[in-house]
């Protein structure tokens, strides 16, 4: 060949040199198969560690949505203004370069070694070698890059707040952390513009190098507090999950902190993306290089069972009772399916407080006041003792169990004129007059002696039982975080704890256990329909949040029943009779919530209770409606209420009232059902 | 008139053509990659279309074959007789450098003739090449005495420590194995070559002995404190002396974490360039500033070269060079003359130990020196020198058989 002649060929000297040629580039061809080929992996993986940094970006949140698809939470844009420290790199450099001439001139005065004069000592002292002591140290060229960069950002930062007309704060320490931890990142520098700032940033010229106008996507609260501990709140999420892959830095996310926020969380908060931003050997954006490596998925949307105008309705209802002080919980369900329909609880909290974040007095005044008034949502985690209205289930079990509807039962007369029931030497207080008692007197006056006398000869075990078969003592199974189970014993149960008579007498009448809003819906549900016990559905359907998507939605089912109570109707009848009498008639207690042409079917209660340390009481008013074809059952609970037909009977009356007139057409303003 | 690619009374060719095809690849390799280096920084700046660094590398050549064709007019015989006269010109230029030089990067290597800056350490180069290919071309007898062994050392080392002063590690040492190989192929014997060889070795270990590890007031060599940190990042030499404080360890780590950034982002740009490359104007290094940026187009261009080429890419930049060299030795082969035979040896050793100083530190194969890899590195006067190397071989091909 005719390049490698020169290896065999010539005399030595020139051979040899040849072959040494030959060898050093060999030499250097293997030391690059070395880097490019068996070591570039390594390589690659280090070019790319220093070059790229990858950005966890949050997927947009789903919205939840009314039944019929009216927003309940959605999202809004909130504007910000971005610093963009890379574009301020020059102003940095040219204050650097003046800061450093005042230092080293300083250094020299210090150092002893006066500032040249005249023009031959000034051009002496660019041919000397600098010394050590007017030389800046590493340590000096740190702080002094550090000082420029707070001074250039810090006027940046100073000329926005006049052109907008506010003052903004911007610490060091700020603004140091954010250049350590992540300066391919904008600083964020107004965190919210009101709609005028913004207009006034995008109508005028807008001309302060570095700083932009960037728009997020932030919860938003058409309606204010309205359904709050349903929907629940959001928090700042900072778990670093190793799953979605290895980022950099995460851009803020929240995560459902109560509610179906938390619930539905995985499904609202959809898929998080990944960019790639490239930096620069200094650490900063170099330019606007971006890549979407993978494009975030919308979370999908919400879609509950939740009937927005009515939802208004109760809540206004619950929030009448009490002058603003109220404490309780009202929960509609459609009886047919299980279907909440609607679901207050009182006190509520403004979730659309933590998108701004919220301040530690507000979150200690809803989340760590004192017990009773702390923001929880009462409809289902709240246990109350049931009261009166647990006289429902005990009618049942009694009627099952062969009482005589007709059977007088006479009431002994006590002290001040009013019945009393006498266990052994205890005397029991009876609201009800004395006098003689059948079963729909009874239930409709409410006796305590009727149902404690009965209740007695049934025992532990018959009337726990048909408890039990309602689903009492156990989570009534809505799919929200925040849900209680009561306090109901089986009879094995209630006579391991020595439970004794007296204690019978007493869970007679629907005192010594307890019960959640929600489980009473549960079984107003069954009362009504006959016996069957409704998983309660809270969630319609989850919907793809990409408008172009053609996923079909995932629907929960409807009416998902969970046991059937098999009575015999003659018992259901009549205790739905007695329900309809006790507000029909006029001698019943939850007269109050009577109504023209719906024909309401309720129990009152008013449990007397210890609750947080004193004496106090637990006002019920638990009902269906209309007693023809039950189309609405509506629980309704206030604490500290003055009694279940006085305090919460009105209540239900006015929800009646609003879902009756919307049958009827009457109402206006309100989207039709 | 002669032309020179028309040599008298012979019919053969006269243009060494994969000489030159191999230059020109690598001069289109050349103004291609230093586009890709500093096209941007020289748009962001505004600059106009001919004041682009890849322009000017472009009209470097042009010159440069203008100074090829000029010099095979002549047959180098009688350029050869002014060669004393070229060299002790270079001394006086390289004296120069010190009285009126100006300075980059705390380097003084330039003398500026207005619209263009000169470096002298290159002409001198080729000046001492004619010089000592002259000196050694007198009958090997002569060569045999003790005297002109070491007027021929002399020659090389009055312009090596003068460059090594300026200071130009790389460019200065390239003159000891240049003048070995010359004295080597003249027929200079082995028995003064291996001992000077040996004598150079102890000496160089000893230096680098002190430079390294000796005490600060034992060190009797005084070399740039930049140079004495790159040969301590070279041989592996922990900054932080035993027994600092942690303080001063964690500023000694720095510091050489500083040092040793060039040529570790240099390692990195050539590994991750891997088989195929990132594409021509697609690595990142240089645009993201982890190449020096002072250094991506010149000291550094094979860095990019092989980022965005990738092995195969350094492997043709290799091929190419190896072309040069070897056709460089078969035309030392075919001289007609001794004078031709050790000029052709010369130019061969000189860009051999370019290139393979040059590529060598880019791969960690060699300490950090800034020397400039031939055609391919930007800077005029080493571009105008390597073409001006490659038309001493053509001129002696060209006259290899005229007398």
């Amino acid at each position: 060949m005719l390049l490698f002649d020169q290896l065999n060929k010539g005399d030595r000297a020139l051979r040899t040199v040849a072959w040494v040629a030959l060898g050093g580039l060999l030499l250097l061809g293997a030391q690059l198969w070395r880097l490019q080929i068996f070591s570039a992996a390594k390589y690659r993986q280090s070019q790319e560690t220093q070059s790229f940094r990858t950005v966890r970006v949050p997927a947009m949140r789903g919205k939840i949505l009314d039944r019929n698809g009216i927003e309940l939470v959605g999202n809004a844009p909130r504007y910000q203004l971005d610093l963009y420290l890379d574009e301020l790199r020059p102003q940095f450099e040219t204050e650097y370069q003046h800061r450093k001439l005042q230092v080293l001139a300083a250094k020299r005065v210090a150092a002893g070694e006066p500032e040249p004069t005249g023009f031959f000592a000034q051009f002496l002292d660019k041919f000397r070698h600098k010394k050590r002591g007017v030389r800046l140290t590493r340590d000096e060229i740190g702080a002094l890059e550090r000082q420029v960069r707070y001074t250039v950002v810090s006027n940046t930062v100073a000329a926005v707040g006049q052109r907008m007309g506010m003052a903004i704060g911007l610490s060091e320490e700020a603004l140091q952390h954010h250049y350590l931890q992540k300066r391919f990142l904008p600083l964020s520098i107004v965190t919210s513009c009101t709609p005028q700032q913004v207009a006034q940033i995008t109508e005028q010229g807008w001309a302060i190098p570095g700083v932009a106008l960037e728009q997020v996507a932030v919860r938003s609260y058409p309606h204010g507090p309205l359904a709050a501990h349903l929907v629940g709140n959001l928090k700042r999420n900072d778990i670093y999950d190793e799953d979605e892959g290895v980022f950099d830095y995460r851009l803020p996310d929240y995560v459902g902190g109560t509610g179906l926020e938390k619930s539905f969380d995985h499904e609202l908060r959809g898929v998080a993306g990944a960019k790639s931003i490239l930096v620069n050997s200094a650490g900063y954006r170099h330019r606007q290089a971006e890549e979407i490596i993978t494009p975030a998925e919308p979370g999908q949307n919400l879609v509950t069972t939740i009937d927005l105008a009515l939802q208004v309705a109760v809540e206004q209802a619950l929030n009448g009772v009490k002058a603003g002080d109220e404490r309780g919980a009202v929960v509609v369900m459609n009886p047919a399916n299980g279907d909440v329909l609607a679901m207050a609880s009182a006190p509520a909290f403004d979730p659309s407080e933590y998108v701004n974040g919220i301040s530690t007095e507000r979150y200690n005044s809803y989340f760590l006041a004192a017990p009773e008034r702390r923001s929880v949502n009462r409809a289902s985690i709240g246990e109350y003792s049931p009261g009166s209205t647990f006289k429902i289930i005990n009618a049942l079990a009694l009627l099952e169990n062969g009482l005589n509807p007709a059977e007088i039962y006479t009431v002994e007369a006590g002290p001040g004129g009013k019945g009393r029931y006498m266990l052994g030497r205890r005397p029991i207080g009876d609201t009800a007059p004395p006098g003689d008692y059948d079963f729909r007197r009874a239930f409709i006056r409410s006796s305590n002696s009727y149902f404690i006398n009965y209740g007695l000869k049934l025992g532990w075990d018959r009337l726990m039982a048909m408890g039990h078969r309602f689903g009492l003592g156990e989570h009534a199974g809505i799919r929200i975080g925040e849900e209680a189970p009561g306090f109901f014993p089986t009879g094995d149960e209630a006579r391991e704890r020595g439970w004794s008579q007296g204690n019978l007498a007493n869970v007679s009448i629907g005192q010594e256990i307890t019960v959640t809003p929600l489980q009473m819906a549960v079984v107003l549900s069954a009362v009504a329909n006959g016996g069957k016990v409704y998983w309660p559905r809270i969630v319609d359907r989850l919907e793809s949040g990409d408008v172009l998507s053609n996923d079909k939605p995932v629907v929960v089912k409807p009416g998902q029943l969970r046991s059937q109570v098999n009575l015999q109707p003659r018992s259901w009848e009549l205790v739905r009779a007695a329900m309809r009498d006790d507000v029909a008639d006029d001698e019943g207690s939850g007269k109050a919530s009577r109504l023209k042409n719906f024909a309401v079917c309720g129990k009152t209660g008013t449990a007397e209770i210890k609750g947080y340390g004193r004496k106090d009481k637990v006002t019920w008013f638990t009902s269906f409606a209309p007693y023809e074809a039950p189309r609405y059952v509506v629980i309704v609970m206030v604490e500290s209420g003055g009694s279940g037909g006085g305090t919460c009977a009105p209540v239900a009356k006015k929800v009646y009232e609003f879902l009756r007139d919307r049958e009827q057409g009457l109402t206006k303003g309100v989207a039709a059902r | 008139m002669i032309s020179p690619l028309v040599a008298p009374g012979t019919r053969e060719a006269h243009v060494d053509w994969p000489l030159w095809i191999a230059a020109f690849g690598l001069m289109l390799v050349g103004v291609a990659f230093i586009y890709s280096a500093t096209g941007d920084t020289d748009a962001a700046a505004n600059l106009p279309w001919w004041r682009y660094r890849a322009i000017g590398h472009l009209f470097a050549f042009i010159f440069g074959l203008g100074a090829v064709f000029v010099l095979c007019l002549v047959d180098y015989g009688r350029l050869a007789r002014w060669s004393l006269v070229a060299y002790w010109l270079s001394i006086v230029l390289l004296v120069g450098v010190f009285l009126v030089g100006v300075s980059r990067n705390g380097a003084k290597r330039w003398i500026d003739f207005g619209p263009i800056q000169f470096q002298p350490s290159e002409f001198a180069k080729l000046a001492f090449l004619f010089a000592l290919a002259n000196f050694l071309s007198r009958p090997p007898e002569e060569l045999r005495l003790p005297g002109n062994f070491v007027k021929a050392l002399g020659m090389a080392l009055l312009p090596f420590a003068l460059i090594l002063k300026e200071p130009d590690l790389g460019s200065s040492l390239v003159f000891m194995p240049t003048a070995l190989v010359m004295m080597f192929v003249a027929g200079v014997p082995r028995a003064m070559l291996g001992k000077f060889l040996a004598g150079t070795g102890i000496i160089a270990a000893l230096i680098l002995f002190d430079v390294l590890f000796a005490p600060p007031n034992w060190k009797f060599i005084k070399l740039e404190e930049y140079q004495r940190r790159r040969l301590m990042v070279y041989f592996n030499v922990d900054f932080a002396p035993s027994g600092a404080t942690p303080d001063q360890a964690r500023q000694a780590r720095l510091l050489q974490r500083d040092t040793a950034m060039n040529v570790d982002q240099a390692m990195i740009s050539i590994g991750s360039g891997g088989l195929t490359g990132k594409g021509w104007r697609l690595g990142t290094q240089h645009s993201l500033g982890f190449l020096p940026r002072l250094g991506a187009h010149n000291d550094f261009i094979f860095s990019v070269i092989a980022e965005e080429k990738g092995f195969l890419g350094s492997v043709t930049v290799l091929v190419l060079y190896g072309v040069v060299l070897f056709t460089g030795i078969r035309i030392a082969g075919e001289a007609r003359d001794r004078l031709g035979r050790l000029l052709a040896t010369g130019v061969v050793t000189l860009l051999f130990s370019h290139i393979f100083v040059n590529i060598g530190m880019n791969i960690r194969l060699m300490p950090v020196t800034g020397i400039p890899l031939p055609l391919l590195s930007a800077g005029g006067t080493s571009v105008l020198c390597s073409l001006v190397a490659i038309g001493i071989l053509q001129n002696i091909h060209l006259y290899r058989r005229h007398y």
